[in-house]
């Protein structure tokens, strides 16, 4: 028999209702596109900014794993690192434009996502992780080989950062650092809707029934192995993107995109964000880059504190800051609810 | 407890979000303003610390300039490439930032020479790069440290004379763009004096050991045994020789040594009779030394590094061209800084045009044993010093 909290839905489940619902455009959106005009008025610079949305965007794609499918990739700097170089390549040797280069770092980051999701879902657990990390490693070792492709350790120089342009004819000039923040934040809220839209499709309910009860989605007829593959190309594709656009605000590609750490940071910033929120992926990458640029002039150690944070988190706040946020609007809510109702 | 978890992520994020807007307008001065571009924190933040003391010792120093004080600003680079170059834009946009000196990593200091290029202003390095003022070489970009063809120059070719019938050299060196051209430099060397290269064992970055190395170094039997990595992996490379007892089958020699730094970490009982290549030594008896160990001793109680050298002199001739330029217009004070000679750390150094290389000594340095040093910084003796750069069409820079 049924229990009474089964069948009487809790203030959580009917708070985050409207978050849920079909429009894709209000709610939680909003809030992403109010995030993205204030970032830079807040903070001492638009490059400052720009890289806060460009490690969004790289940790929400890996929420899409980890929070939304329960796959937790080591794998993520593979897909930033060789968008960042397919990209600068592209732009370096073929003469490629802003949207060619940009869509290279995704096409390569989807298929190599793809090739090594194929691969690393074979396993599940630890396994599947520690073949995540093998990739990661293996990844590093080419790049750090191909040094007359990558520049090795002195990283990939004079990466361009070409106009927005059509036909030759160009549009928006992106030199200026305020105009190429207002590009990465217009894509960075075209990417979060497309993710808020997939969440939310059928497609995302099914990745979150296989993060939740593999086996009993199987059952249904679902083949997770399909469903896995894709969510990786998904999140490749997106941290592809991520990782071209790192490339152009730096103008330069460091070897560091692609180290094994850089998964880290990106998964750090998903899980101190909340895994299962693509709006927790603004704060933990905003968190964590400001995190580290205001503590490193404190303090050399600040790593350190950084771990301290993530234990936290960890322990205190299950659902990282977004998590904090959400536990808030519910109790208002519910508070609401019970002035109402009371006589 | 919601409300107190909430408060605490509001809080949380809203001083996150505040602070660097507050930071970065205090930073805002008049004046002329140094940027020290240094590894504060990260894997290199033991560099980064000495750097620092360095710079501002030579801010410090200067007193006022162009009627002006001199004021200094850190950008910490976290280790990182990356951030280095995203704090230096950050600086440039928002600060109008021209004058910069640091970079540990080659990668952030090419990087960031790039930038300051494009900002028309001023970066010296003391960074290893051969591509700062090689291939990669801009008019912005100036680099203090001798060169991988200076390095080898100065500590293979006196060695060679030194020891005429060591005819057997075996090389350990990590694989990449550094330890190649410490490589081919000592190949060459090897070719021209008739030296049998019997073998070399290639590592990668991450290698920390290195018996199978030394064993295949062993098994050659060879003279000299010549280590071409540096930092971590060359202390761990000679620990472990020496624990494998090779300093009394052959000769070592460490190409690109850290300095003092380095050898206090690893102590007389290694580096007694280790032949070290070093940037900098703080018993070179010049003028300008002599009154920079003072000043370190006055104000810090220890002896000049490397890194402190390098970066106080780094960053005294940028303030020095920006003196004889008059004005704080970066093309001035590059144009005052490419030719300039001065007193220097290791003498009369020049900052040649041609590829904005400055022309110092490199020096070979003996390491001392534990009875023979007079004090406890008195590690290693000095054997030989010179200068070696590629000159004419060997220069690979085409300045713009």
């Amino acid at each position: 028999m049924a229990d009474a909290r089964s069948m009487t839905p809790a203030p959580a489940a009917a708070a985050t209702a409207p978050a849920a619902g079909p429009s894709l455009l209000r709610g939680i959106t909003l809030l992403t596109v109010a995030a993205v005009i204030v970032l830079p008025l807040v903070l001492p610079s638009t490059t400052l900014a720009a890289e806060i949305l460009i490690f969004a965007m790289a940790a929400l794609a890996c929420n899409l794993l980890l929070g939304y499918t329960g796959l937790l990739s080591f794998g993520q700097g593979i897909f930033f690192g060789g968008g960042a170089y397919v990209a600068s390549l592209l732009m370096i040797h073929l003469g490629a434009g802003l949207f060619t280069a940009l869509v290279g770092a995704m096409v390569f980051g989807a298929a190599v996502a793809a090739v090594v999701g194929a691969l690393a879902i074979r396993r599940t657990g630890i396994y599947f992780v520690m073949l995540t990390l093998a990739f990661s490693q293996m990844a590093y070792f080419v790049a750090y080989t191909l040094s007359d492709w990558t520049g090795g350790d002195n990283g990939l120089l004079d990466v361009p950062r070409p106009p927005v342009a059509i036909a030759g004819a160009t549009l928006v000039d992106l030199s200026d650092p305020a105009v190429y923040y207002a590009f990465v934040a217009v894509l960075f809220v075209a990417v979060f809707v497309a993710a808020r839209r997939i969440i939310h499709s059928p497609f995302g309910s099914t990745l979150v029934a296989i993060r939740e009860n593999e086996g009993r989605a199987a059952a249904l007829g679902y083949d997770t192995r399909q469903f896995k593959i894709l969510a990786f190309s998904l999140s490749g594709a997106i941290t592809g993107l991520a990782g071209a656009l790192y490339a152009m605000l730096l103008n330069f590609a460091p070897l560091s995109n692609i180290e094994l750490v850089m998964s880290e940071h990106i998964l750090i910033m998903t899980i101190i964000g909340g895994t299962g929120s693509l709006f927790g992926s603004i704060l933990g990458a905003a968190g964590i880059v400001l995190l580290g640029d205001l503590l490193s002039a404190v303090w050399p150690r600040w790593m350190m504190l950084l771990g301290i944070v993530l234990i936290g988190v960890v322990i205190f706040m299950r659902g990282g800051l977004w998590g904090g946020v959400e536990s808030l609007y519910d109790t208002i809510r519910a508070r609401r609810a019970h002035r109402r109702t009371a006589p | 407890m919601l409300r107190r978890t909430f408060l605490k992520s509001g809080i949380a994020a809203g001083a996150l979000l505040a602070a660097p807007a507050l930071v970065g307008r205090a930073r805002a001065a008049d004046g002329i303003t140094l940027y020290g571009v240094k590894s504060m924190s990260g894997g290199f933040a033991s560099y980064g610390k000495f750097a620092e003391m360095g710079s501002q010792m030579a801010v410090k120093d200067y007193g006022d300039l162009l009627g002006a004080p001199v004021s200094y600003t850190t950008i910490d680079t976290e280790g990182n490439a990356g951030k280095a170059v995203r704090k230096v834009q950050e600086a440039i946009q928002q600060n109008g930032a021209k004058f910069f000196n640091g970079c540990t990593l080659s990668s952030s200091a090419l990087a960031v020479g790039k930038e300051v290029n494009q900002a028309g202003g001023v970066f010296v390095t003391p960074a290893g790069a051969d591509e700062l003022t090689g291939s990669e070489c801009n008019g912005g970009t100036f680099r203090w440290s001798v060169p991988t063809y200076g390095a080898i120059n100065e500590t293979v070719r006196p060695l060679i004379a030194e020891m005429p019938n060591a005819k057997r050299w075996y090389t350990i060196t990590p694989q990449y763009v550094f330890g190649e051209a410490l490589l081919e430099n000592a190949k060459a060397i090897f070719a021209e004096k008739g030296i049998e290269h019997v073998g070399n064992s290639y590592h990668s970055l991450q290698e920390q050991e290195f018996s199978g190395y030394l064993t295949n170094a062993m098994a050659q039997s060879p003279d000299v045994l010549l280590l071409l990595n540096f930092g971590g992996q060359s202390s761990n490379a000679l620990r472990q020789a020496v624990n494998f007892g090779l300093k009394n089958q052959m000769t070592i020699l460490l190409a690109w040594s850290a300095g003092l730094d380095q050898f206090k970490e690893l102590g007389p009982d290694v580096i007694e009779g280790v032949y070290l290549g070093a940037q900098y030594w703080h018993q070179v008896d010049t003028p300008m030394n002599r009154e920079l160990v003072e000043k370190v001793r006055a104000a810090h109680g220890m002896n000049p590094s490397y890194p402190l050298a390098a970066d106080y002199i780094g960053t005294k001739i940028i303030l020095d061209a920006i003196k004889a330029a008059g004005t704080t217009d970066g093309a001035a004070v590059r144009k005052a800084l490419a030719g300039m000679t001065y007193e220097g750390p290791t003498g009369t150094e020049t900052v040649r045009a041609a590829d904005h290389q400055v022309i110092k000594d490199y020096y070979l340095l003996k390491g001392k044993a534990a009875s023979a040093m007079k004090d406890e910084d008195d590690l290693a003796g000095i054997v030989s010093s010179g200068r070696s750069f590629p000159e004419g069409d060997q220069i690979v820079c085409k300045m713009a």
